[in-house]
C-alpha cells in the first residue's frame, strides 16, 4: 500500500532527503546550544545567580538598639534617650515632589519655618526607599507635618532614638559623646560593630560602650523592583544595652561647674576610702547634642582648632605644674629622710640666693623666723627652697613616686596623661643636660619640669588623707539590667600603700588644716564650719614652662601669661569623704579663686545652708575673685 | 473545487500528535501567563491577561481548522493574492496603524489590535513555495533566478523594518533565506547576493530615522543601554539561573512576582518559567519545541509535493528561529530583540499565525497520500 503513493511523492529524491539530515544536524545543534546555555545558567551559575537573586529582593534593615541609660550615684540621669522626629520622604507616594515641597514650604511658612532643602531628588528607581527630608526636627515642624499629613502624600514623620544628656556641657568631657562607628573602628578587629552602629567615641560612652550599647536588631524584608516593602521574613528584636550608675555626684559636678563659672580649669572631687570619683569637670566644654543630628565638618574643626581645646577632659588629659599644692610631698620627704624636724626653724626674709639667681617668696617681706607647720599655712616658699636644696631632686622625686604621681593612676578612661616627675637620670637621658641644683630650687615649690594632671593631684591627696592607701580612681559603680539585676560592680582597686609614719601624717595633717582654719592661712576661702577641711593652695607660673609644647603656644597670647590658681583639700579632718582638687588656668592665686569653689562643694557635700556660713568667709571669697 | 475535498480521509489523516504538542505548549503558556499576570498585590491580582490568552488559543483553534480545512494547493495557487494582501495591510498599517512604545505595528479591527506582520511571515512562505513550485530545476538556483524571490522578500522586510518592528523583519528574512538555502542555490549566486545585502545596508541606513538608527545600534551593542536592554538582560539571567534545577515553584518565582523581570508576559515568558520550574521545565519546554520542529519537519519531508514540503519547511524555520532568537535572547547569548515565543508569548496576532500555521502542516500531512488527479 504504502509504495503505491511514496512512489509518487515527487521530491523524495536522496539528495533531498541528505538535505534533510543536514537540517537536522543544524536544528539538533541549535536546540542544544539551547540547552547547554540552560544547564550552565540553572545548574553551573545557580549559586551566584541565586544570591544576586536574594540581594535584588531581600534587604536587610537594622534595627537600632536602645543606649543604656547612664546616672548618678543618687538615680539622677546623665544621659538618656529621646526620640528624634525626622522628616521623611517617600517618593513612590509623593508622585509630585516640587508639588509637594511648595505646600510643605507654604505650611511651613506659616509658622516661621525655614525648610532644609539639602536633599536632592531626582527621578530614582526606588520611589519606596524612604529618603530622610529633615533630621531631628523641632516639634513645631512635626506638628505642621502631622496635621497635614492629607495634603503632604509621601511626607511623614520617623521616629529614631537619640541620646539626651540633660546637664548637656556640664557632663560633657565625663560622658564622651557617641556617634557612628567608623572605618577605622571596622578595620580595627571590632568584629563585633557593623557600619552604621553607634559606637560611644569618648569618655563614658567610649569605656562602657560594650555595656551600654546593647545588640542591634535586624528585619529582613524582601522588596520589589521599586523597593516597596512586600513581605516581613523575620525579625530579630534589638536588645538593649544595660544601664549604668556612676559614682559621680550630680550635686558636685554642678556646683564645680558653676564654681569654674566660665573660667578653663578642671575640678575633680573623689572619695579618698575608695576612689570613686564624686565630680569631674573639665571647661570649656562642648555641646554633646551636636553630634546627634551629624556633626558638620565646619563645627567639628572648630572643635578641634579652639585654643582651649574644649574636647579634652583637664582632669585626666591636662597637665600642670603643681605650685605649692607639691609642698605636702616635700614636707613629707624631708620629714621622713630627718632632713626637718617639726621644729626646724629657717629664716626667710623674701628671698635665697643660690649662685647667682635669686628665688622669691611671694611674701615681699619674707616670713621671718619659721617652722614647718606656719611655712605650710604660710605657704612660705623660702622655707621650702631650703628643704628642696638640702633633699635634692632624686628624693622629692622617690616620695613623689610614692604618692603615686609621674604615671598614670589607672582610672579607666580615655586619654590618660602620666604627668611628670623629674629625676636627674630622666633629664640626662631626654634633655642630653646635667640636672642644675638650682632647678630643684623651684621644684620645691611645685614650679619646674614636674607636671601633675588634676586628677594625680587629688588622689595623691586622698592617698594622704586616708593615711597611705593609694586607690586607683573609679567611676563606674555598677552596671545593671533596666530591671535593675546587676551585671557587673567595680570594686575599688589598691595599688599602693605610701610608708609614712604616723606622726608625719598627724603633723601635715594639722598644717593642711591650719591652712584653712588658721589665722593667716591661704586657703581660708575654703573654711566651711564644722567640716574641718583641710587643704593647700597653689599658684602655678605659667611663664617658664618651656618642656609642655601647647604651653609654649599659648605663651605668644598674654592673656596666657596669668597664673594657674590651684587648690586642693579634703574633710573632714579625721577620717576624711571628700577630696577635692581645683586648677583654675590663667586665674590667678589659688587662695582667691580655686578655694572658694571646693568651699561650694564642701558646703554641698556636707549639707550645710547658706545662713551657717560666717559673712567674713563670704567676703573673702568675692575679694578673691 | 479542491478545498471542498474535506473528506473523511482527511479526518482520518488528522494529525493528533501535532495538536497535542501544540496544545501542551499552550497549556504551559496559560499557567504561564498567569503566574506572570499574578501578585502579592491583591489590588493586581487575577490580571486578564492568561483569559485573553485562553480566547486567543480558541480564536487560534479555529484559525487552524480552516487552513486544515482548506487544500494547501489551493492556497499556494492565490498565494500571489495573499501577498498581495499582505502587502496591502502592511501599508495601511503605516496610515492608519496605531502606535504603541514607539512602534506604529497595529491596525484595529472591530477593536481588536491586530499585526498585519504576522500575516506576513505565513504569506512570504506561502509565496516562495509557489514561486519555486513554478520554477521547478534540478540545479541549483543561480542569481537571475533569483531576482524575483529576492524582491517578493525585500518589499514586507523593508515595509516591517519601518514600522520600526527589527525582530519581524529579521524573522522574515530568515526564513526566507533558510528556504533558499534549502531549495538550493549556486555558491557563486549566494557570494554575489550576500555582498549586494552588505553594500545595500548603507543605503537602507540612510532611510532610517535618528531613533530607528539608535535602536539598531542598541540591537547591536546592548552594553550601551544599561538600564534598558541591558538591565532586561541582567535580570533575566538572574531569572532563570536562580530558578536552579527544580525553580521556586508556581507563582513563587521572586524576580517575577517582584517585578524584577521586565516584558514578562510577552518576550520574556521563558524566564518567568525556568524561574519557577528550574531546569526541569525549560528542559521539557525545550524538548517539547524540538519535537514540534522535527514532527514539522518529518510533514516536510513526506509531504506530496514540492509546495507541500516547502511551505512546512518554511513552518519549521518559523518556528525554530523565533524558539532560537527568543531563547537565546533571555538567555543572554543572543541580543535583545523583540520576538515572541510561539504559544508561550502573550500576543493574538502570533498566536492566530502560528495556530494558522499548524493547520497548514496537518493540512500537507492530510494530504500526503493523495494522488495527483
Amino acid at each position: 500500500m504504502e509504495n503505491r503513493f511514496t512512489v509518487l511523492n515527487v521530491p523524495e529524491t536522496p539528495e533531498f532527503r541528505q538535505k534533510f539530515k543536514i537540517v537536522v544536524t543544524v536544528l539538533l545543534i541549535i536546540f542544544s546550544l539551547l540547552l547547554i546555555r540552560l544547564w550552565y545558567l540553572q545548574i553551573i551559575k545557580v549559586q551566584e545567580m541565586r544570591e544576586k537573586s536574594e540581594s535584588n529582593a531581600i534587604r536587610y534593615r537594622k534595627i537600632q538598639s536602645l543606649r543604656g541609660v547612664i546616672t548618678d550615684r543618687n538615680g539622677d540621669i546623665l544621659a538618656d534617650n529621646l526620640p528624634s522626629f525626622d522628616v521623611v520622604y517617600m517618593p513612590g507616594i509623593a508622585k509630585n515632589h516640587e508639588q509637594l515641597i511648595q505646600r510643605l514650604q507654604i505650611l511651613y511658612n506659616r509658622k516661621n519655618l525655614e525648610i532644609d532643602l539639602s536633599q536632592q531628588f531626582g527621578k530614582t528607581m526606588r520611589p519606596y526607599l524612604p529618603v530622610k527630608l529633615e533630621k531631628n526636627v523641632g516639634m513645631e515642624k512635626v506638628a505642621v507635618v502631622e496635621a497635614n499629613s492629607v495634603n503632604l502624600p509621601g511626607l511623614y514623620i520617623d521616629v529614631s532614638p537619640v541620646r539626651l544628656y540633660p546637664k548637656k556641657e556640664m557632663t560633657a568631657s565625663l560622658l564622651g559623646y557617641i556617634g557612628e562607628v567608623g572605618k577605622d573602628d571596622l578595620e580595627n578587629g571590632e568584629s563585633e560593630y557593623s557600619l552604621g552602629d553607634i559606637t560611644g567615641k569618648y569618655g563614658v560612652e567610649k569605656v562602657l560602650d560594650p555595656y551600654l550599647r546593647g545588640r542591634s536588631g535586624a528585619e529582613l524584608v524582601e522588596v520589589n523592583v521599586h523597593e516597596k516593602q512586600m513581605q516581613n521574613l523575620g525579625r530579630i528584636e534589638a536588645v538593649p544595652g544595660y544601664n549604668t550608675v556612676l559614682t559621680i555626684d550630680t550635686r558636685l559636678q554642678e556646683a564645680a561647674w558653676l564654681g569654674l563659672n566660665g573660667k578653663a580649669g578642671a575640678v575633680v572631687a573623689l572619695d579618698p576610702r575608695d576612689g570613686a570619683i564624686l565630680a569631674m569637670v573639665s571647661a570649656p566644654s562642648f555641646d554633646p547634642h551636636l553630634f546627634n543630628a551629624g556633626i558638620s565638618a565646619e563645627q567639628w574643626k572648630n572643635l578641634l582648632n579652639n585654643p582651649l581645646s574644649p574636647m579634652t577632659n583637664r582632669v585626666v588629659s591636662g597637665q600642670y605644674p603643681p605650685g605649692s599644692t607639691y609642698k605636702l610631698i616635700v614636707a613629707a620627704a624631708a620629714l621622713e629622710e630627718g632632713i626637718i624636724t617639726p621644729q626646724t626653724k629657717l629664716f626667710c626674709d623674701g628671698t635665697f640666693t643660690m649662685g647667682n639667681r635669686t628665688f622669691r617668696c611671694w611674701k615681699k617681706h619674707g616670713h621671718g623666723q619659721i617652722e614647718l607647720h606656719r611655712a605650710i599655712v604660710e605657704s612660705c616658699d623660702v622655707y621650702f627652697y631650703n628643704v628642696g636644696k638640702m633633699l635634692g631632686v632624686d628624693k622629692i622625686a622617690k616620695y613623689a613616686n610614692l604618692f603615686g604621681l609621674g604615671k598614670e593612676t589607672g582610672i579607666n578612661f580615655p586619654n590618660e596623661k602620666s604627668g611628670l616627675i623629674p629625676t636627674q637620670q630622666w633629664k640626662l637621658e631626654r634633655l642630653k643636660q646635667p640636672w642644675h641644683p638650682g632647678e630643684t630650687i623651684s621644684l620645691a615649690i611645685g614650679q619646674g619640669y614636674n607636671l601633675l594632671t588634676p586628677l594625680q593631684l587629688a588622689n595623691a591627696y586622698a592617698s594622704f588623707a586616708n593615711g597611705g592607701t593609694v586607690w586607683q580612681p573609679h567611676l563606674i559603680k555598677r552596671v545593671e539590667t533596666a530591671e535593675g539585676r546587676i551585671i557587673k560592680k567595680f570594686e575599688p582597686v589598691k595599688t599602693a600603700t605610701i610608708p609614712l609614719s604616723k606622726k608625719t601624717f598627724e603633723l601635715l595633717r594639722s598644717a593642711l588644716w591650719g591652712v584653712v582654719n588658721e589665722q593667716g592661712g591661704t586657703g581660708r576661702a575654703a573654711m566651711v564650719p564644722n567640716a574641718d577641711v583641710c587643704g593647700k593652695t597653689g599658684t602655678a607660673q605659667v611663664v617658664g614652662l618651656p618642656q609642655d609644647p601647647k604651653a609654649r603656644r599659648l605663651k605668644k597670647i598674654s592673656a596666657f601669661h596669668e597664673d594657674h590658681a590651684l587648690f586642693v583639700c579634703f574633710a573632714p579632718r579625721d577620717n576624711p569623704e571628700i577630696v577635692i582638687a581645683i586648677v583654675a588656668e590663667n586665674a590667678g592665686h589659688g587662695g582667691a579663686v580655686a578655694a572658694p569653689i571646693a568651699r561650694k562643694m564642701m558646703e554641698i557635700y556636707f549639707n550645710i545652708q547658706e545662713s551657717d556660713i560666717r559673712p567674713q568667709v563670704a567676703n573673702t571669697a568675692e575679694t578673691g575673685r | 473545487m479542491l478545498f471542498l475535498k474535506f473528506d473523511r480521509s482527511n479526518l482520518h489523516n488528522f494529525d493528533w500528535t501535532l495538536l497535542a504538542i501544540v496544545l501542551s505548549i499552550c497549556a504551559i503558556g496559560i499557567l504561564n501567563i498567569y503566574s506572570a499576570g499574578y501578585s502579592y498585590d491583591a489590588l493586581e491580582r487575577q490580571s486578564p491577561f492568561y483569559i485573553k490568552q485562553i480566547q486567543w488559543i480558541l480564536l487560534g483553534l479555529i484559525a487552524m481548522i480552516i487552513t486544515f480545512s482548506i487544500d494547501y494547493r489551493f492556497l499556494a495557487k492565490g498565494a500571489y493574492v495573499i501577498y498581495c494582501i499582505a502587502i496591502a495591510l502592511l501599508i495601511l498599517v503605516h496610515i492608519f496603524g496605531y502606535t504603541m512604545h514607539g512602534s506604529q505595528r497595529w491596525l484595529s479591527i472591530g477593536g481588536l489590535a491586530f499585526q498585519p506582520s504576522e500575516v506576513m511571515k505565513l504569506s512570504i512562505i506561502l509565496v516562495l513555495a509557489r514561486y519555486f513550485e513554478d520554477h521547478k530545476s534540478n540545479q541549483p538556483y543561480k542569481l537571475r533566478e533569483l531576482i524575483v524571490p529576492a524582491l517578493l522578500i525585500m518589499l514586507p522586510f523593508l515595509l516591517i523594518l519601518k514600522q520600526p518592528d527589527l525582530g519581524t523583519a529579521l524573522i522574515i528574512v530568515l526564513i526566507s533565506a533558510s528556504i533558499i538555502f534549502f531549495i538550493g542555490v549556486n555558491w557563486k549566486s549566494f557570494l554575489i547576493a550576500s555582498s549586494g545585502a552588505l553594500l545595500s545596508a548603507p543605503i537602507v541606513w540612510h532611510f532610517l530615522k535618528d531613533y530607528q538608527k539608535d535602536r539598531l545600534i542598541i540591537f547591536f551593542n546592548p552594553e550601551r543601554d544599561p538600564l534598558g536592554a541591558g538591565y532586561h538582560i541582567i535580570q533575566s539571567m538572574i531569572a532563570v539561573g536562580s530558578g536552579g534545577l527544580w525553580g521556586k515553584g508556581f507563582l513563587n518565582g521572586t524576580q517575577t512576582q517582584l517585578k524584577f523581570l521586565p516584558e514578562q508576559q510577552t518576550d520574556f515568558v521563558f524566564s518567568v518559567f525556568a524561574e519557577e520550574w528550574g531546569f526541569t521545565g525549560g528542559f521539557v519546554l525545550i524538548i517539547l519545541f524540538m519535537s514540534l520542529v522535527f514532527w514539522s519537519l518529518k510533514i516536510a519531508l513526506h509531504a506530496r509535493d514540492l509546495s507541500g514540503t516547502v511551505i512546512a519547511f518554511g513552518i519549521v524555520c518559523l518556528f525554530s528561529w523565533q524558539v532560537f532568537i527568543n531563547i537565546g535572547m533571555v538567555l543572554g547569548v543572543l541580543p535583545v530583540v523583540g520576538i515572541p515565543l510561539p504559544f508561550l508569548s502573550y500576543g493574538g496576532s502570533a498566536m492566530l499565525s502560528f495556530m494558522a500555521a499548524i493547520g497548514l502542516l496537518m493540512n500537507i500531512n492530510a494530504h500526503r497520500f493523495i494522488l495527483h488527479r
